[in-house]
Formats: structure tokens, sequence, C-alpha cells
């Protein structure tokens, strides 16, 4: 098994014994998503960045702590949101950044899944809508949002990154995207508008 | 319309993410056949998920950040380093503290020497207490942005 196909466990088994190239393969797949997920609760690249810089110093300084039977992310995860939370008390946080400064340019979709001009406008509308609404929900909300609609994680791994019951992950969650799904109305009026179009159509 | 017990709403959202149990899943099946504001909510769910997880981040290049990751022999290293520091530093006031104790000087010169060294020690130690406590008791809780 090379190092880059080796899971995250075993790779923090080959880094723990020294192994140069595992621990460079660690970094690499580590830093986007710890830098993706501080981008996510911080809403701003330089302060991400930040984060991002500090909780991987964090997370390579105490790697031997790491039980090999538990799933890499949600440790990783953990570390970047006390790091954020952390940085969210010691400094002022800078103003946050709109979707499109922060998306991903040119991003293609696999064949078939291709958008139509119409729909893509409109998805492009909801996601910007989202982002804006995600920035006035509480961090309570946010975080577990994120966890669960941007990083996919399980709400195993969720309870395990919170530090809560599985059983709350699901309320808490639900509660959030109710939150959200408010804003979304009473900013654009996101249900009225689907349902508005869809009779439009018929 | 069937009679039902109170619906959990929140159901909903275990629904839309593969997290219930078979029968759950079942309950919730049967409850959206009855009331269109659950089936409406579930799609703008549904919506708003698939927005989210088609939404692609940019990620900086590799070289914007440095996650310096070290080895065992750094760490090790490290350590010990902070271990001798700690050291010399008991090992230098043991040695302040027996010749404060010992030295052939009146008392008065000692209490004054005691109450220059001791208290920006002791503002020091509070503060550092005060920032211990702070770190170790509901961290996030009182955090919003």
């Amino acid at each position: 098994m090379t190092t880059g196909q080796a899971g995250g466990a075993d790779l923090v088994v080959l880094a723990k014994g020294g192994d140069r190239e595992a621990l460079d393969e660690l970094a690499r797949r580590a830093g986007p998503k710890a830098y993706g997920f501080a981008l996510q609760l911080l809403r701003n690249r330089e302060d991400a960045l930040d984060v991002t810089q500090e909780a991987l110093v964090s997370f390579f300084d105490h790697l031997d702590r790491f039980d090999e039977a538990r799933q890499l992310d949600p440790w990783l995860l953990s570390i970047v949101r006390n790091q954020a939370y952390d940085f969210l008390r010691r400094r002022k946080v800078r103003a946050a950044e709109s979707l499109d400064e922060l998306l991903e340019q040119g991003v293609a979709l696999p064949a078939g899944q291709a958008p139509s001009a119409f729909d893509r406008v409109e998805r492009d509308e909801l996601r910007a809508r989202l982002w804006r609404a995600l920035g006035e929900l509480s961090s309570e909300h946010r975080e577990i949002l994120v966890l669960r609609d941007y990083q996919d994680l399980s709400y195993l791994q969720i309870a395990e990154v919170l530090g809560i019951p599985k059983g709350t992950v699901m309320s808490r969650l639900h509660r959030a995207r109710r939150a959200l799904r408010d804003l979304l109305r009473a900013g654009g009026g996101f249900g009225n508008d689907t349902e508005a179009s869809r009779d439009h159509a018929q | 319309m069937r009679s039902e017990t109170a619906f959990d709403e929140s159901l909903l959202s275990g629904y839309l993410d593969g997290e219930l149990t078979q029968g759950e899943a079942q309950r919730v099946r049967v409850h959206l056949e009855d009331h269109p504001e659950s089936r409406r909510l579930l799609e703008e769910l549904a919506a708003m998920r698939e927005a989210a997880l088609t939404t692609e981040l940019a990620v900086p290049e590799d070289d914007q950040w440095d996650p310096r990751p070290r080895g065992p022999f750094s760490r090790l290293s490290r350590r010990t380093g902070w271990t001798l520091i700690l050291l010399w530093l008991a090992v230098v006031t043991g040695l302040a503290v027996w010749g404060w104790w010992t030295a052939p000087v009146r008392w008065w010169t000692k209490a004054l020497t005691a109450a220059i060294v001791g208290g920006p020690l002791l503002l020091f130690l509070s503060v550092l207490r005060d920032r211990l406590d702070v770190m170790s008791t509901d961290r996030y809780r009182r955090v919003q942005r």
C-alpha cells in the first residue's frame, strides 16, 4: 500500500512511525478539509487561513494521541472548531465575504448532470442566499449545518465533533435547518418562490 | 386523515439524511401522505442540502499555508526542551528563595525585596489563573458572532 492509497487512520500509523511521506500526505489531505470548515465557520479567507495554520500545527503536535480506531475527519474538524472559537474570542473577526468571492471557479459536473442555464442561475441564487442566511444563524446552528450539509458528516461523526449525544444531533440539526429555511423565506421568499414557479409552470 | 400520535418533526431531517430506523422511516412516509406542509418542508430542506453539498469553495494553493508536519524526533525534542526549561526555572527559583531566606540582611530589607518581587508575581499568577479558568469552563457556549 502506498501512502497515496492509505486511509486516514493508516496514514496516522505510518506518520507516528516517522514516515515523512505519510506526514506530507496527511498534510495534503488535512489542509483543504480544515480550511474548508474554517472558512464555513468564519466566512473570511484570511481568518480561515490563520485558523487552518493553527489547527494544522495542533493536529500534528497531537498526532500521537490519535486513536486509530476512530475516524480522522471528526478529530481534525473538532480541532479546527476549537481553534476557530478560540480565534473568535481572541480577535476581532474580519468582515464576512460573499459567496462569489469564495467559490471554486470552473467546477466541472459529471456528464449528464449539467443543469440548464435557468436551473444553474436558480441554483446559484439559492446557494448565495443560503450563504448569506447561514451568516445570520447562531454559531450553534451554523456549525451543525455546516458539518452535515457542507461537510457531509454522519450524525455519529457530528456527535463526535461537537461532543454531544448522537440523539441530540437530529433535533438540533432540524432546528437549525428550520431557522435557515425561515431566514430564506423572509429574505427572498425561498418557499413561496419555488411554489409559485411550480404553479406557474403548471 | 389518519389519526396519529404527535409527530416529531425532526424525524424529517433524519429521513432526509437516511439516519432513521426502518420503523421511523415508515412512520415518516405515512405522515407525509397526509401532510402536504411536511412534504413541502422536506422538499425545501432537500433543496437546501443539495445546494449546500454542491457548493465548492476555492482552496488556496498548498504554498499558502505552512502546515509544518512534525515528525516524532521534532516532537520529542520540543518536549525535552520544555522539560529542561521548566527544570531550570524550578532550580533558579529554589536558589533565589534560599538566597533570600539566608541572606545576612535586616528583616525589613527582606520584606521590601519580597514585596517588589512578590507583587508582580502574584498579579501574573492571578491573570494566569483567570485565563486557565476561562479556558477550562464553558469555552464555546457564549461565543456568538
